[in-house]
């Protein structure tokens, strides 16, 4: 069932124009110049139940600007946007039930409370059946070891403490579906392995629809099959993330480990990439030769004394695409 | 010194201007702030014409006084309110490493404020003096500016001394708050109205009866002023202004010296 | 497709906020001295002033000594409890991005403010039994009937709405310039002038009379304080509560316009 849908979302926003030095300062007292900057175009969007997306893009790409139209905060310039069924930002109200979100960059905790108060005042505020509060604090406890901390004030929690802190309030509500915005941003290499697994762990027992925007992207090979890209506002790919790998993945790298010191590498259908002393990098291209192929090539002429394949990492596959736009036949849309 | 002074206001008006918003409404808010103290006063004398022989004439250039010397004190003197907040934040230990005598460091910090309320003070002086019959003669022009900057030490003073209880107590904004209403707002009615004991205070202990009552007695030709001295002591204030801030100044230092010592 | 079902409406959440604006404001405890120290000074000033006005001119008609300086110190209690024309908390969150979080709460939001400001008035109504005690220290205050001080009381409950709405307002500009402080001040100043509350409308030249009852400022501390000291009498309370209510319900319709209006334009940093 399609859960969330958004139809040519299309955000601009109006700023004044800043004029330099005094002179300009004392005219923009009486006059005042505005300039329009188009935040988000031309997003189609649709989101089945129990999916989990990476919402993906450089800086300034536009992607809090949609999550925000989806979560009910900004109103859209123009399109159309139904999350759960309901337009977010005409019912309020009702789209903050049926929602969780997690800030990276901002607690949605209640700074000045305890962290068990802070719980307290939002089972309240989304009438959480008390039975059902305490079931899901004990499992909450259970993967995100909140005991520790749940009488610390809430300003004092260390960072990852916070983040685990804001993923259960976001999940309190057993909400249909959980925004998360940069959720492990500045978390060490532990905690974000321990949110990731709370993701997958509440998606698949409870078919929570995910939407992750992020900048790390292991956190969407961990989690995220299907991907988004936006850049400069538009949609550029909306896919499998294996099927990104593959059209632009293409190239694999074998790494050796040489025996003896060759002065010299060549292996026909593979290219030098690197070498370092006795550690050479070899970069093929998938399509044209196996690495079955190439290592025999390889054995053939040198003695090696270790070997390994590196994949195409996300990082680049997606660094070229911000760069140098996506050129690609366009993927059917839901992979 | 005065070149990064001078910088400073640069900065200041720069800033004021580019929210254009901002500087417009605090500007106005500075004449409201003055506006309903002065016609709370027309409105009360407009049914009690006299209070303790004083008319809404005398008490608008009572005003007046305290007006000026305050304008030029919250214009020239504003960093010095600060000091309690920069000890909280550490921005304070920043300004004891700068080679310059920290006093001064202190009051040439940059802050948001634009000399409007200063214009508006010397424009009300201008209107409350003519308005209120005062002889402008040789005594008045000389006296008064002298008494004016009489007044604005006082008022550093004080500043300066809640500044100093900031070393050891560091949360001094009630004190601060009271100390300051306690001068705005009762140095609007001539002190005679105030029970004995509150009269010997705003003359011997916080002068700051010296800002505008004692000189405007003299001024407008009072035949005595409270507790019984003779009005020419209103020329006096430039003295007590001058002592009032010494002995501030010293408690000023010993304050610093103690805070140095401790070790941060 | 689910049916957008408007939920019920549950109190429970706006309970709570309250709870925790009272347990916040009981933490500080030097705005609890400033205001108290505040009080003390404000009232001993008053009483002297009005002693010395009345010791030299003619008392004017209706309100004796006695009775401007219980209307001064039931003015200052007031004050007391109503501390909240300084109240920027939409504003604040504004500032900081922090409303994001309530936006997506299934509240409504302008409630959530009325309950967090409502808490905080209800501590500060815990101040004014040691503030009382200090003033009749200094002044005596009469008191009135039981109907009289009943009808001062929903009086002084409907200034308090008109004063939570204008505050309100206030705030919903935030929206559009996010600068309010200056504007904030103005109104507080302009309001403890034409509102009676330092000196009372009656002592106002006539043609400027007819003008400030008609103000909401008066409604929120001129009315209720004309009424303790029998100045508005029971023929006149029907009429006066009257215009207080029409203010409240008019103030209140400007709140929801400007709320619409602009929770539909706002602009939260970062991209």
């Amino acid at each position: 069932m399609t859960i969330i849908e958004t139809v040519d979302l299309k955000k601009v926003f109006r700023s004044v124009v800043r004029r330099p030095g005094i002179g300009g300062a004392f005219a923009a007292l009486f006059s005042r110049e505005y300039e329009e900057k188009v935040a988000v175009e031309n997003v189609n969007l649709s989101l089945q139940e129990g999916e989990i997306v990476g919402y993906l893009g450089p800086n300034g790409a536009g992607k809090s600007t949609t999550i925000k139209m989806l979560t009910g905060i900004l109103v859209p310039t123009s399109g159309s946007v139904r999350v759960a069924g309901i337009v977010p930002w005409k019912h309020r109200q009702q789209n903050g039930q049926n929602i969780g979100v997690v800030f990276g960059q901002r607690s949605q905790l209640y700074w000045d409370l305890p962290l068990r108060e802070s719980f307290e005042l939002l089972r309240a505020i989304y009438d959480v059946p008390h039975d059902r509060f305490a079931q899901n604090m004990r499992h909450f406890n259970e993967i995100l070891d909140l005991d520790r901390f749940m009488e610390t004030l809430v300003r004092q929690l260390s960072l990852g403490e916070r983040m685990r802190g804001d993923f259960a309030a976001a999940m309190l509500h057993d909400p249909k579906i959980v925004f998360l915005d940069e959720p492990t941003i500045g978390l060490d290499v532990v905690a974000k392995e321990a949110i990731r697994e709370f993701v997958a762990t509440m998606n698949r027992e409870r078919g929570t629809t995910v939407i992750l925007t992020t900048h790390d992207l292991a956190d969407v090979e961990r989690l995220a099959p299907r991907i988004v890209l936006i850049d400069e506002g538009t949609v550029i790919y909306d896919g499998q993330l294996a099927a990104l790998r593959e059209e632009y993945g293409v190239y694999r790298t074998l790494v050796i480990t040489l025996a003896e010191n060759y002065p010299e590498i060549s292996v026909e259908g593979a290219q030098i990439h690197e070498r370092d002393g006795s550690i050479a990098r070899l970069r093929f291209n998938r399509h044209e030769v196996t690495a079955e192929t190439l290592i025999r090539r390889v054995l053939d002429t040198y003695r090696i004394t270790d070997l390994a394949i590196e994949e195409p990492d996300i990082d680049s596959i997606v660094r070229r695409i911000y760069t140098e736009g996506y050129r690609a036949q366009p993927l059917p849309i839901g992979g | 010194m005065r070149a990064v002074y001078g910088q400073h206001w640069r900065i200041n008006l720069l800033t004021a201007l580019e929210y254009r918003e901002n500087f417009l409404l605090w500007s106005a808010f500075t004449v409201v702030y003055h506006g309903t103290a002065i016609a709370t006063l027309w409105v009360v004398l407009h049914t009690f014409p006299s209070m303790n022989g004083w008319d809404f004439k005398d008490m608008a250039f009572l005003y007046g006084l305290w007006m000026l010397a305050h304008a030029i004190h919250d214009t020239v003197f504003f960093g010095v309110a600060n000091v309690p907040e920069y000890i909280r934040d550490g921005e304070f230990d920043r300004l004891l490493v700068r080679p310059l005598d920290t006093l001064f460091a202190v009051i040439a910090i940059p802050g948001q404020i634009f000399p409007d309320e200063l214009i508006l003070a010397l424009g009300y002086f201008v209107v409350a003096t003519v308005y209120s019959g005062v002889r402008v003669d040789a005594i008045f022009v000389l006296c008064v500016p002298l008494v004016v900057l009489g007044g604005t030490l006082i008022e550093l003073a004080i500043n300066l001394i809640v500044a100093t209880i900031a070393f050891w107590f560091v949360r001094v904004d009630a004190l601060r708050w009271i100390v300051l209403q306690l001068e705005q707002e009762f140095t609007r009615y001539p002190i005679g109205i105030y029970s004995r004991g509150v009269r010997l205070f705003l003359t011997f202990v916080f002068p700051f009866a010296f800002m505008n009552y004692f000189p405007a007695t003299y001024f407008l030709h009072k035949s005595e002023g409270a507790l019984g001295l003779p009005p020419v002591v209103g020329l006096l204030t430039p003295a007590v202004g001058l002592i009032f801030f010494g002995a501030a100044y010293v408690f000023w230092r010993f304050g610093l010296n103690r805070y140095k010592g401790v070790g941060h | 497709m689910a049916l957008a079902v408007r939920p019920r409406f549950r109190f429970e959440p706006y309970v709570e906020f309250g709870k925790k604006a009272i347990a916040r404001e009981a933490t500080y405890r030097f705005e609890v001295f400033t205001s108290i120290g505040s009080f003390v000074l404000r009232m001993y000033l008053l009483r002297m002033v009005w002693v010395a006005l009345y010791a030299h001119n003619a008392a004017p008609r209706g309100l004796p000594l006695h009775a401007i300086l219980t209307y001064s110190a039931v003015a200052l209690l007031m004050g007391l409890v109503l501390d909240i024309d300084q109240v920027s908390s939409l504003y604040d969150k504004l500032h900081d991005g922090s409303i994001v979080s309530d936006f997506m709460r299934p509240i409504l939001v302008p409630l959530y403010f009325f309950a967090d400001g409502t808490g905080e008035v209800l501590f500060h109504a815990a101040l004014v039994l040691p503030a009382l005690a200090l003033a009749l220290l200094i002044v005596h205050i009469d008191v009135p009937s039981a109907t009289t001080l009943a009808t001062f009381a929903l009086s002084f409950v409907l200034g308090y709405f008109v004063g939570f709405c204008i505050n309100f307002i206030l705030n919903c500009v935030a929206f559009w310039t996010l600068e309010i402080n200056a504007v904030q001040l103005i109104v507080t100043f302009l309001t403890d002038l034409l509102g009676g509350e330092l000196v009372p409308l009656i002592f106002f030249p006539l043609a400027f009379q007819h003008v400030l009852f008609a103000l909401p400022f008066a409604a929120m501390f001129s009315t209720p304080l004309l009424i303790y000291v029998g100045e508005i009498g029971p023929d006149r309370y029907a009429s006066a509560l009257g215009i207080q209510a029409a203010w409240l319900v008019g103030l209140a319709i400007v709140c929801v316009v400007l709320w619409r209006a602009g929770s539909r334009r706002i602009v939260v940093q970062g991209g």
